[in-house]
């Protein structure tokens, strides 16, 4: 790991030196959020936070941890029905951000006959299958390639709490979640369900160790905590459950 | 000059805040966005930008109006407003204290608050990733009349006790320039010719953005180490030490103290 990262600031171009050189499989660099392309070769950003470059993706983008979620296709997100209209409900990913519509159909096994029923405030697991800047963005619960639906669909029970956005990336990323999930799961059994969108929703069963993981993962999460204090801490959650 | 001191992202419930402090004003940002916006205020191409200042007592007035009005323009220039059409970014800038002698200085009260206003919403952006073209600075300056003949160099970003020390203030020039060194902003007020404004803006510019002839380190803003004032017929010395960078330098250093808090986790691993 680079022992400072370039800090980024609103305007500030990025050196061609700084990009990745594009000597992989693929030839077009990929600018991830937070940067801009102007023609011929102008990269600038456009928020503040550090560079974060992939060689092998030929990808570049700016690390920030702040902000609002704003949808990507592809992201895994918890969505809260808001109401349902004649072909899809109504979600809301973020509060106060217009609607992302989820279509009826788009649940496993769903047909025009039977339609899942949602209440308001229900809460969905789902990707987003399309986020244009000019249309509401679209979610969707199955895989359109097997239309199984691969974990995706109604939440059930457990609670919902508040990450940051960073957070949620964090626990979502390939290299795989965190000590302190692995180190109480080998414990207690509980089911986490992540969203990109800042949420993390945890079912362990009861009230008690519910509510001490939740809070667990907030403290990770507002503490900066690394790996032996997650352990630490995951010790002294199970105390509590 | 002193630095402002910052504390960022520390509202829970808004998307970006930040509280500023400098010269005994003290101001509490917070932005949300982008957010659902009302039919009417909606402009089918780029965001819309709602900014309310709330005075520090009582409710607005015209004077908020007006300073709300001059933020809008400033901030529309540098926010990417087309990266998100049909939405609202909502900036709340609440004044928490005002220096004592903020009344008493005779200058325009609204222009002395102004590059304060700025740089709490500029925080508060930064701190909500709303994405922008550049970033801004701003400075007050203030130029005393002089009696006589001998000349009153111009004050740089003078507190509340400064203006009223170095009375009758002639006129207060407000600059804000972004970050590739153009000039966003200018508010004067008072009686001055125009090599008077022009001094006023280069000195503002070597502030804000830095001298480029000069080494990072080795700014001057002030000539000389100290600056004579001329204040009731005695001459008093005070000391520009105080503060060397550029107002740029220090909000790269804001910047990088919230991008390492942001990367704590991952230098832990």
């Amino acid at each position: 790991m680079a022992a400072s990262p370039a800090v980024l600031l609103p305007g500030d171009d990025i050196a061609p030196g700084s990009l990745p050189k594009g000597t992989g499989k693929k030839k077009t660099l990929t600018l991830g959020p937070g940067l801009r392309h102007t023609p011929p070769d102008t990269v600038t950003a456009t928020v503040a936070g550090a560079l974060l470059t992939d060689n092998k993706k030929n990808a570049a983008s700016v690390d920030y941890n702040s902000g609002r979620y704003l949808p990507f296709a592809g992201d895994l997100v918890i969505a809260t029905v808001n109401g349902s209209a004649a072909e899809n409900f109504n979600c809301l990913l973020t509060p106060n951000t217009p609607p992302a519509t989820l279509p009826h159909l788009a649940f496993e096994g769903a047909t025009k006959k039977t339609r899942p029923q949602l209440p308001p405030n229900s809460l969905v697991y789902c990707r987003v299958a399309n986020a244009g800047k000019h249309l509401p963005s679209e979610l969707t619960c199955v895989d359109p390639s097997t239309g199984k639906g691969e974990g995706l669909g109604l939440l059930k029970g457990g609670m919902l709490f508040k990450v940051s956005l960073g957070m949620a990336r964090r626990m979502l990323a390939a290299k795989g979640g965190i000590t302190l999930l692995d180190t109480m799961g080998a414990k207690v059994g509980f089911e986490v369900t992540i969203g990109r969108n800042g949420l993390v929703h945890v079912d362990a069963g009861n009230v008690k160790t519910t509510l001490a993981i939740g809070q667990a993962i907030q403290e990770v999460d507002t503490a900066g905590i690394e790996e032996e204090g997650q352990r630490k801490l995951a010790v002294a959650t199970l105390k509590n459950c | 000059m002193i630095e402002p001191t910052v504390t960022l992202t520390h509202l829970h419930r808004a998307d970006g805040s930040a509280t500023y402090t400098h010269n005994g004003y003290s101001i509490i940002g917070a932005v949300n966005g982008p957010i659902e916006v009302q039919r009417r205020d909606e402009l089918p191409e780029e965001a819309a930008i709602e900014v309310n200042v709330r005075p520090s007592i009582g409710v607005g007035s015209p004077r908020e109006r007006h300073q709300e009005t001059l933020l809008h323009n400033t901030l529309r220039s540098i926010i990417l407003t087309r990266t998100l059409p049909r939405a609202l970014i909502q900036i709340t800038l609440q004044v928490r204290t005002l220096p004592l002698e903020d009344g008493t200085t005779g200058v325009n009260s609204s222009l002395t608050l102004l590059p304060h206003l700025l740089h709490t919403a500029l925080l508060a952006l930064l701190s909500a990733s709303i994405p922008m073209r550049t970033t801004l600075t701003a400075v007050l300056i203030a130029q005393p009349s002089s009696p006589a003949k001998n000349i009153v160099p111009s004050l740089l970003s003078p507190s509340a006790h400064d203006l009223v020390r170095s009375k009758p203030v002639r006129a207060v020039h407000v600059f804000a320039f972004a970050g590739d060194g153009r000039m966003l902003l200018n508010e004067s007020d008072g009686r001055f010719s125009f090599e008077e404004w022009n001094e006023a803006c280069r000195m503002a510019e070597v502030v804000c953005c830095g001298e480029e002839e000069e080494e990072e380190e080795e700014e001057e803003e002030k000539d000389g180490g100290g600056v004579e004032l001329e204040a009731e017929g005695e001459a008093m010395d005070v000391d520009a030490q105080a503060q060397k960078e550029s107002l740029d330098l220090w909000l790269r250093s804001v910047v990088r103290r919230k991008v390492e808090g942001e990367q704590r986790w991952r230098r832990a691993t």
